[in-house]
């Protein structure tokens, strides 16, 4: 199939076609509101066989595509901003029923007050509620992921929901480059889903009685042992999804100069892709920097963060989202990257100095000056020690927009 | 709407011919309700009118913990628990699976009997939104409302259905409030006949009259839509009389005019009374068996009275006896 | 690089729970045995065998349901389960069920060792 030059929302509806996707439950809310309508317009016009439900409300969606899952079937939901908060109650009941419904979300601020433009918080604030969790970085990520992530959260050793992200507008809505494959391809990667024990009059369940206190445990530790169990899936499936769709996708991180690199920023979503510019006039000038990009933040890629970065002297954690309050640092990557880095949960010689960068918020684009500035910060911090945990670079490095 | 065939259920004429058309139970004995309970009356009736081509949702409630403590279903048909705020969202997404699953020839079987099992709470307070939302959106399910006038589970608690005047643990009668709850109930069923274009079956039932119930649950099911039924279910310990009067003072509340039973075929179409008492009987004989009213003065009982004949006009009901001044 | 491997948590046996929680249905008509609620009983319902009429008005009263219905119509109680609330006693048209203590009735049920 040629390659289309289309938005991020676009590639998911178009991954989502071809999933064969049963039941769709929408509800309008900025920016992500434009996967909806495509596929309002697929089911509309025949090219997709799915149930559109309208729902009331972002729980509602949720509601609706959790018991849709709960009876066996391939399901797909979306928002943005607080319509990502406002479900909280239902991720953790979808995510304990195991049900593997895939949640596309376009990141926005979260309210107050009204902020149409991107940031991370929204679905980084979920992170504790059992779905695997990561960040596509353009469209053809988006495309990507959609698929990927529906193989890996259907699979009888994970049966897990998901949630696809990707940065609202900038990924969402700016048109680019996605190989779409073919339905065959399509196919031959993602298997029918099979629900292990639907609700069905032919072979009755029960789904969810009260538990005894001392029953908590074993359930959860089913749950933490499935999630990070998904890592072996996730192998394997983007093999296979390399293999079958002739591509090189990166499994868990993407690394950019990291081989020798004594400095490093740890970067998710598609800013990065301006980092990698700056990476490349500084890589001219001799400075040994270069860049992680994390495909997953649950279950945290932990080993390949840590064998990337631990050789480096200094690390700098870009935040797009916020963490009011959190000891030190201000975002929600920095303490997971620290955590992977600490002595005795990972092999690490010499933990590499870390600092966080609040990059982006509000919905700036990062600009390749700012990465400069990150990097000089980064050189000082290399010698001895950060003169601060965090930096709040669209403060102190303002750049015209 | 899936083009498929479900078996329609048959209607008992008394209760000497219910176990000719709904002889099983998919209720089963050995769980944790209260001696007594209106509601599990209720649910194991309801079961029995679904019969075996049904699954059914539980929101959180007396009806879910009580049943299901702990780790054990007392329902022999599909059954999950939901969050008490959507019932109607879950139930709706099962509704819409089996749709594009039999369409699609992914399910092979029948298309089921989705019922939601919703608590008073689960429906029109904390529920309300996605119940409204999927009679609106004209699934082919059934919304049970079995109303024990409070947030029963978690203690008694006040909710949109307790009667003006009853004494929960969020409406304790005091001097400053002396007869402790000052608002008027919602009215479930009208809420949903009146402004629900899809609710193309409507109806009240109580579990003093369970053929009728059963009738009505069949009748429900049998419509291929959206469908809504409250059903009266008395709770001993929250309306504090014996164990043994549930079945009693579910029929004196309809023969008081406190609950009306009445079916409506579509928003448009007349309220039918399914049963109208001989003659109708003072609120204040009903009241006088709870001890939940048992702090009211005279004239909140005449406050009763006069909101209970208005009620009963509005459905064109003879009123009950008018108070004395 | 560690093993992620080395993360999974052992279950210990008596603490395994099927997976998401999820529980079979007991069959139509049938008990959920683990738990038998005849040990709640303060009162015993006696139905008077020779005055009944084979109404059925208790058997659809009953919240458990623990009345039993024969061939026949008869109808007995299952003491097993039967929380004594009363129910039929109350709506029995011809009022032919007595509610007796259940300390008249010297150790004839076989009940939990323990209270729940």
């Amino acid at each position: 199939m040629p390659k289309k030059f289309i938005p991020g929302l676009a590639a998911a509806a178009n991954a989502a076609v071809q999933a064969d996707v049963d039941v769709i439950s929408s509800y309008p809310i900025r920016p992500y509101t434009g996967l909806m309508i495509q596929l309002s317009q697929a089911v509309a016009n025949g090219d997709l066989d799915a149930e559109f439900v309208h729902g009331e409300g972002e729980h509602g969606q949720l509601a609706i595509v959790h018991g849709a899952s709960l009876a066996g079937a391939r399901t797909m939901t979306g928002s943005s901003g607080v319509g990502v908060t406002y479900p909280m109650e239902v991720y953790s009941p979808i995510s304990g029923d195991r049900c593997p419904v895939q949640m596309v979300i376009a990141d926005r601020t979260l309210d107050p007050p009204g902020d149409f433009g991107q940031e991370h918080t929204d679905a980084l604030s979920t992170k504790d509620q059992g779905w695997l969790l990561g960040w596509a970085s353009l469209p053809q990520e988006v495309y990507d992921n959609t698929l990927i992530y529906y193989r890996v959260g259907e699979d009888p050793k994970v049966l897990l929901p998901q949630m696809n992200c990707h940065d609202g507008y900038f990924v969402s809505h700016i048109a680019n480059w996605v190989n779409i494959g073919e339905q065959s391809q399509v196919d031959e990667f993602l298997p029918p889903y099979k629900a292990q024990r639907p609700l069905d009059p032919l072979r009755p369940v029960g789904h969810g009685p009260q538990i005894y206190a001392n029953q908590g445990p074993a359930l959860e530790a089913t749950r933490f042992n499935a999630i990070w169990g998904a890592r072996e899936v996730i192998q394997q499936a983007v093999k296979e999804y390399n293999e079958i769709f002739k591509r090189d996708v990166d499994p868990f991180v993407e690394l950019y100069h990291m081989d020798d690199a004594e400095i490093a920023i740890f970067i998710q979503g598609c800013h990065a892709h301006t980092c990698k510019y700056a990476i490349d006039d500084l890589r001219k000038e001799g400075v040994k920097i270069g860049m992680v990009r994390p495909k997953w933040i649950r279950p945290f890629p932990s080993p390949e963060v840590a064998e990337a970065l631990s050789k480096c002297k200094a690390v700098g954690v870009v935040e797009t989202n916020n963490s009011f309050g959190a000891s030190g640092y201000a975002g929600q990557l920095t303490p997971e990257v620290c955590a992977a880095l600490v002595k005795g949960a990972v092999k690490v010689d010499k933990v590499p100095q870390v600092a966080s960068f609040m990059a982006g918020l509000g919905g700036h684009p990062v600009k390749i000056e700012q990465f400069k500035f990150m990097a000089e910060i980064l050189a000082k911090g290399a010698k001895g020690q950060f003169d601060k945990p965090t930096y709040w670079v669209d403060l102190e490095c303002e750049v015209e927009m | 709407m899936a083009k498929v065939n479900r078996p329609k259920l048959e209607l008992a004429k008394s209760i000497a011919k219910v176990p000719d058309v709904a002889r099983s139970e998919y209720y089963v004995k050995g769980h944790r309700t209260c001696a007594g309970c209106g509601p599990a009356i209720a649910y194991r009736l309801a079961c029995k009118a679904a019969g075996k081509n049904s699954i059914f949702f539980g929101p959180t409630g007396c009806m879910y913990v009580a049943n299901t403590s702990y780790l054990c279903v007392p329902w022999a048909v599909p059954w999950t628990h939901t969050q008490i705020t959507d019932a109607g969202a879950v139930a709706s997404g099962v509704a819409a699976a089996y749709e594009a699953m039999i369409r699609k020839g992914k399910y092979k079987g029948d298309y089921p009997g989705i019922v939601v099992f919703a608590g008073d709470g689960g429906s029109i307070d904390i529920g309300l939104q996605a119940m409204s939302a999927a009679m609106y959106r004209d699934h082919d399910f059934l919304f049970i409302c079995y109303d024990n006038e409070a947030y029963a589970n978690t203690g008694i608690q006040t909710s949109p259905t307790t009667p003006y005047g009853a004494n929960t643990s969020f409406t304790p009668p005091g001097p400053v409030i002396p007869e402790a709850k000052k608002l008027f109930p919602k009215d479930a069923a009208k809420l949903v006949s009146e402004g629900h274009p899809s609710a193309r079956f409507v109806a009240t039932a109580s579990i003093g009259y369970p053929v009728d119930y059963i009738n009505k649950v069949r009748k429900a099911l049998n419509a291929e839509g959206a469908t809504f039924l409250h059903v009266h279910a008395p709770c001993p310990k929250g309306w504090r009389f014996d164990a043994d009067k549930t079945i009693e003072i579910a029929k004196l509340a309809v023969e008081t005019g406190m609950f009306s039973l009445w079916e409506k075929e579509g928003m448009t179409a007349p309220y039918k009374i399914t049963y109208m008492p001989k003659k109708m009987k003072p609120v204040k004989e009903y009241m006088a068996l709870q001890e939940r009213f048992a702090h009211l003065k005279p004239e909140h009982i005449v406050k009763m009275q006069n909101f209970v004949n208005a009620k009963c006009a509005g459905l064109g009901i003879e009123a009950p006896t008018p108070p004395v001044a | 690089m560690f093993d992620t491997k080395k993360l999974q948590v052992p279950i210990p046996a008596h603490l395994e729970i099927p997976e998401g929680g999820v529980v079979e249905s007991p069959k139509p008509d049938g008990e959920q045995d683990q738990f038998p609620s005849g040990g709640w009983r303060i009162l015993r319902s006696v139905i008077d065998q020779e005055r009944c009429t084979k109404c059925l008005t208790c058997w659809l009263a009953c919240p458990e349901p623990c009345i039993e219905l024969a061939e026949d119509r008869s109808v007995s109680i299952d003491l097993k389960y039967c929380k004594g609330c009363g129910c039929c006693a109350n709506v029995c048209p011809v009022q032919c069920i007595s509610r007796v203590p259940e300390s008249d009735f010297k150790g004839d049920v076989e009940f939990m060792d323990e209270p729940f």
